[in-house]
């Protein structure tokens, strides 16, 4: 069942920031079933979609992430009774506030996957993937990692070519 | 106006109903106001309410000041109609109890956009974008507010004020990126947007924490783009925007854009809008089971 393989130009660094009750267990049922998907995903385990703090995605971009997914159990399903309802809630507001900010929303991934749904998480995975290849480096936020770079005293053999 | 509002406050310092009553003075120019805390009834003689009082007084009620603990029993303050709406998003927030404050409150012709624009009065040239969207002019809740309260109604939606907002909408994500990459290149990070505000209620702000460190300390465009996230981010659902933010930068960033912005959507997909009740909770702290999802696969 192997995909064979693609190269590309581009391979994008994806931060996932999921719950360990159902997206983490779903990816964990997708690795012991010897599913396919991109490797491309990072994976940070958290309790509950609540516990993840948009400053978490803020703090991936700014690292030089090129796409950020956060996923957690579908509403009703939440170990915490509600945390997914408040996550929703703070992740529509904050998608917002990134668009305005003029990052590609498209950077941004929102899903319920939950335990058994390892195929569902092999697809959305690869979708993202495929997503955030598509659109390229972030090239808005990694301009901005070495702040200083252009105030920086060229080397001799620099201002000479 | 002013005149009963000094006469009410001198009584009831006298009467030692209130321990102190914050309000305006003349400040150190003829075209500024400068907050002044009331504690002798003569104080009272100095106050003043005109369009050069744009500081947003309720900002000193917030705990993380030191004033709240001064042990006052009851604080008078005075208010323009969004400086109340401050307070009651204060109350909804529990950073106050109602019977902890006495708000004198008068009818406002509105305020000026900066301090160096006064020039002897108020008009379109020079007033604050806040004040052409207001629907408190006759404030909201108050305990003394000179002669007969006339019923308003404010059931309309929140008004975006700032003109640049439309423009920036329409941009592109680049563009937009452009633009704030641009503007926040100026931010030496002074934080004069953060201490202004009514609404940042945290004793050691986020951005002061260096264990772990989430917003880079450094004022570079990186760092400066964690802060105002983070700040916008803070403030969602809870900005009454009195707009204290972009007056105080001393860069002329628009630090309120992000907020005037936020308040859109909140409204937009809560129906919330914030100052206008004590007991509704501020949306992100709060949720429907049927709320919004569909940006979510
Ligand atoms: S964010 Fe700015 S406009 Fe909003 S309440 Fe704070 S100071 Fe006022
Ligand atoms: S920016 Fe956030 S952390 Fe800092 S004081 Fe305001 S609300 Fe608190
Ligand atoms: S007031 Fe202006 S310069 Fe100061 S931190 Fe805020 S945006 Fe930056």
């Amino acid at each position: 069942m192997s995909k064979g393989i693609v190269r590309h130009d581009f391979e994008p660094k994806i931060m996932g920031f999921v719950c360990k009750w159902c997206t983490y267990s779903g990816a964990d049922l997708a690795g012991t079933s010897r599913m396919d998907y991109s490797p491309h995903v990072r994976m940070v385990r958290l309790p509950c979609s609540g516990r993840i703090d948009p400053q978490f995605v803020i703090k991936a971009f700014e690292q030089g992430a090129d796409g950020v997914i956060i996923s957690g159990c579908h509403p009703g399903d939440c170990h915490y009774n509600e945390g997914n309802y408040y996550a929703r809630r703070r992740n529509l507001a904050f998608r917002n506030l990134m668009e305005f900010n003029g990052i590609d929303i498209k950077r941004l991934e929102f899903s319920w996957i939950s335990a058994a749904e390892a195929i569902k998480f092999t697809q959305i995975i690869d979708k993202f993937t495929n997503q955030v290849r598509d659109l390229g480096p972030n090239e808005g936020y990694r301009a901005l990692l070495d702040p200083y770079a252009s105030r920086l005293v060229k080397s001799s053999e620099e201002s000479a070519a | 106006m002013i005149e009963q509002i000094r006469e009410k406050a001198r009584e009831l310092l006298e009467s030692g109903e209130l321990d102190v009553v914050i309000g305006y003075a003349e400040g150190s120019d003829p075209t500024r106001t400068t907050p002044i805390f009331c504690r002798k009834p003569e104080d009272t003689d100095k106050l003043v309410l005109d369009g050069r009082c744009v500081n947003t007084l309720p900002a000193y009620l917030n705990k993380r000041h030191e004033y709240p603990k001064k042990g006052w029993k009851k604080t008078g303050i005075i208010g323009k109609g969004c400086d109340i709406r401050a307070i009651t998003q204060l109350i909804a927030e529990n950073q106050l109890k109602r019977d902890e404050v006495y708000i004198f409150g008068a009818e406002c012709e509105g305020v000026v956009a900066h301090p160096e624009k006064w020039d002897g009065s108020l008009h379109e040239g020079n007033c604050a974008s806040k004040c052409s969207a207001c629907d408190v002019k006759i404030p909201l809740d108050t305990d003394f507010y000179p002669g007969e309260k006339p019923e308003v109604d404010r059931s309309g939606p929140y008004m975006v004020s700032a003109p640049a907002l439309a423009t920036l909408v329409k941009m592109d994500d680049e563009d937009r990126f452009a633009f704030w990459r641009d503007d926040f290149d100026r931010c030496f990070k002074c934080y004069a947007c953060r201490e202004v505000c009514p609404h940042c209620s945290c004793n050691i702000c986020i951005t002061d924490r260096t264990m772990p460190s989430w917003v880079d300390q450094a004022a570079h465009t990186k760092g400066v783009f964690g802060w105002h996230l983070t700040r916008a981010m803070h403030l969602v659902g809870r900005c009454t925007g009195c707009g204290e933010c972009t007056r105080a930068c001393p860069v002329n960033i628009q630090v309120d854009l992000f907020n005037q912005k936020m308040k859109e959507v909140i409204q937009e997909s809560f129906d919330y809008k914030s100052g206008y009740s004590m007991e509704v909770k501020p949306p992100l702290i709060t949720y429907n089971t049927d709320d919004q999802e569909t940006y979510i696969r």
